[in-house]
């Protein structure tokens, strides 16, 4: 008996250890050297190991850089309002119908999650386009003469296209959060002779307020770390701050000044994450 | 909540329909086209007439069937090795207390958290530093990292809503904690890794962001297809994007009638 004890002992020690170990070896350590990279000095080209901040100065100096920063941030934040503003409405819409369409619904609306991200955009790319689907049907109900480039390659292609790319990722949290509310507060509120936009605006969205701050958090964070689309869509008026991040992995190959301003849009998702559950929290305690 | 016709219902289903107009858009374009390619007529966009050229041209790109036989690889792998580490790191959560398993959980969660950006070039960085080269298996390690999160948590759901009663009664009747564990709490596991395998299967298979720091001279699909389009159109992508999407539907249908099913039989 004791000695079965001493081998569980054993046991739990060594899974422990696995479990611990692992997950430490192939994500903490890996992150780690990422942060320890941002401290390092480039030497054209040459990586050399002398610790500085000089790739964080670079950055706070450089006012091109602070530019697109500022304009990816809007982009970004505009892309997540209107997504939570739409998704919000999709997901009201689904949560008001019988349940067992409902169901239904909410794989109409995921489902083109589950097909290529990369394939989408092509799509998307083909639709918008300086000889795309759109600018073809303009010209053929005579609206407009020329094709016309305001839908690609620019800022407000990005816009869009992010738009319709991150879509699903809002209606599913906030409707998730709609239909964890208890049936019994609604019903109440039906046979104490509740409006129902007294029910929406009492029951309904402070309830579902939490699905919102999800939706908000992952579609920033989502949209501000993607490099491919703003390529894809934005040609070379669409420079983000993701994609300048990128092309110090590629073209300009200057890992460390890459490392610290991937750390800097590190930084600012954990900062967007914190202040919406701040404001979360203010929400409800109002 | 069903409600008689009113304004809110009319302004959100108007909405709501739009949205799906907007976000299907992409793949309705894509499936057209790959039946009746477009074409030029004096300048004008026409559509050709209905063929299954695309198709046709699919089946003899050896490139892309090549580079679709490794992505369906690199999938199955690194689902099978996501299915066994979630199961040991959820077992793990579920069966002791203390700070050790919070840890865990919360390192794990991590490359679900954080922007892929950031898992990426983290193990670019890492696999450089120990002159690992990038290739099939830097991918398949950056993917399992990246779905661990996903089948992890669908398990530990499930294992956390077992009765602790039926783990009472089976050492009881005198089952060893193996036995237990072997024909107590697998056999309750099914619908949840199948779940957690599909859907990191499907994640894995559409892998973008990360997998682009990782890939070195042979790549997946979404990267190959990246590089493609930079080059300009290819009718066959259109043919390839349309079976991709009519695969993942049926999967998506025939999980969910399946899952309806098990859901339907009483529980043990």
């Amino acid at each position: 008996m004791r000695n079965s004890k001493r081998t569980d002992k054993w046991a739990l020690w060594a899974v422990s250890t696995l479990c611990l170990g692992i997950p430490a070896v192939f994500i903490l350590v890996p992150i780690l050297a990422f942060v320890l990279n941002s401290l390092w000095h480039n030497d054209a080209g040459q990586l050399v190991k002398r610790l500085t901040l000089e790739n964080y100065v670079a950055f706070f100096t450089d006012e091109d850089m602070r530019k697109v920063y500022f304009r990816t941030v809007f982009l970004c934040l505009s892309a997540t309002v209107t997504n939570l503003v739409v998704g919000y409405i999709c997901a009201l819409y689904i949560y008001r119908q019988k349940v067992g369409s409902r169901l239904v619904l909410i794989l109409i609306f995921t489902l083109p999650l589950f097909t290529s991200y990369i394939i989408k955009m092509y799509a998307i790319r083909g639709i918008l386009g300086h000889r795309g689907v759109i600018n073809e049907l303009l010209i053929a109900a005579h609206v407009i003469q020329e094709p016309i480039t305001a839908f690609i390659f620019s800022q407000s292609a990005i816009f869009l296209t992010l738009v319709v790319l991150y879509l699903p990722f809002s209606v599913l949290p906030i409707y998730l959060a709609m239909e964890r509310i208890p049936e019994n507060l609604r019903l109440a509120s039906d046979d104490l002779g509740g409006k129902e936009s007294h029910e929406l605006k009492h029951i309904i969205f402070p309830l579902s307020l939490n699905g919102v701050v999800v939706a908000a958090v992952f579609t920033f964070v989502m949209t501000f770390g993607d490099f491919v689309t703003p390529q894809m869509v934005g040609g070379i008026d669409g420079y983000t701050f993701g994609r300048i991040v990128y092309s110090q992995f590629g073209v300009a190959l200057n890992w460390p000044l890459g490392s610290a301003l991937a750390v800097i849009l590190l930084a600012t998702s954990v900062v967007v994450a914190l202040l919406s559950s701040l404001l979360l929290k203010l929400g409800v305690s109002r | 909540m069903t409600r008689k016709f009113g304004l809110l219902s009319f302004i959100t289903g108007c909405v709501s329909l739009a949205a799906l107009v907007v976000i299907y858009a992409p793949l309705l374009t894509v499936w057209v086209f790959s039946f009746w390619k477009p074409i030029r007529v004096e300048g004008s966009l026409r559509l050709a007439d209905f063929s299954w050229d695309s198709y046709q041209k699919l089946t003899e790109n050896s490139e892309i069937l090549e580079t679709l036989r490794l992505t369906l690889t690199v999938g199955a792998i690194s689902t099978v090795l996501a299915i066994v580490l979630s199961l040991v790191f959820s077992l793990f959560y579920w069966r002791t207390r203390g700070i050790a398993r919070k840890a865990m959980q919360a390192i794990i969660l991590l490359p679900f958290l954080l922007p892929p950006i950031i898992v990426g070039l983290s193990l670019l960085i890492s696999f450089n530093e120990i002159y690992v080269r990038r290739g099939v298996l830097t991918i398949i390690i950056g993917h399992t990292v990246l779905v661990i999160p996903v089948v992890y948590k669908i398990v530990l759901n499930r294992l956390e809503s077992i009765n602790e009663s039926y783990i009472q009664a089976s050492f009881d009747l005198g089952a060893s904690k193996f036995q237990t564990l072997v024909y107590v709490v697998i056999p309750q596991l099914g619908l949840a890794v199948t779940s957690g395998a599909l859907l990191s299967f499907a994640i894995s298979f559409d892998e973008t962001l990360v997998t682009v720091f990782l890939s070195g001279s042979s790549s997946t699909l979404p990267i190959r297809l990246w590089s493609m389009m930079r080059l300009g159109f290819v009718p066959e992508i259109n043919a390839l994007a349309s079976s991709i999407v009519c695969v993942a539907a049926l999967a998506t249908l025939l999980f969910w009638l399946v899952k309806k099913r098990v859901e339907a039989r009483p529980r043990v």
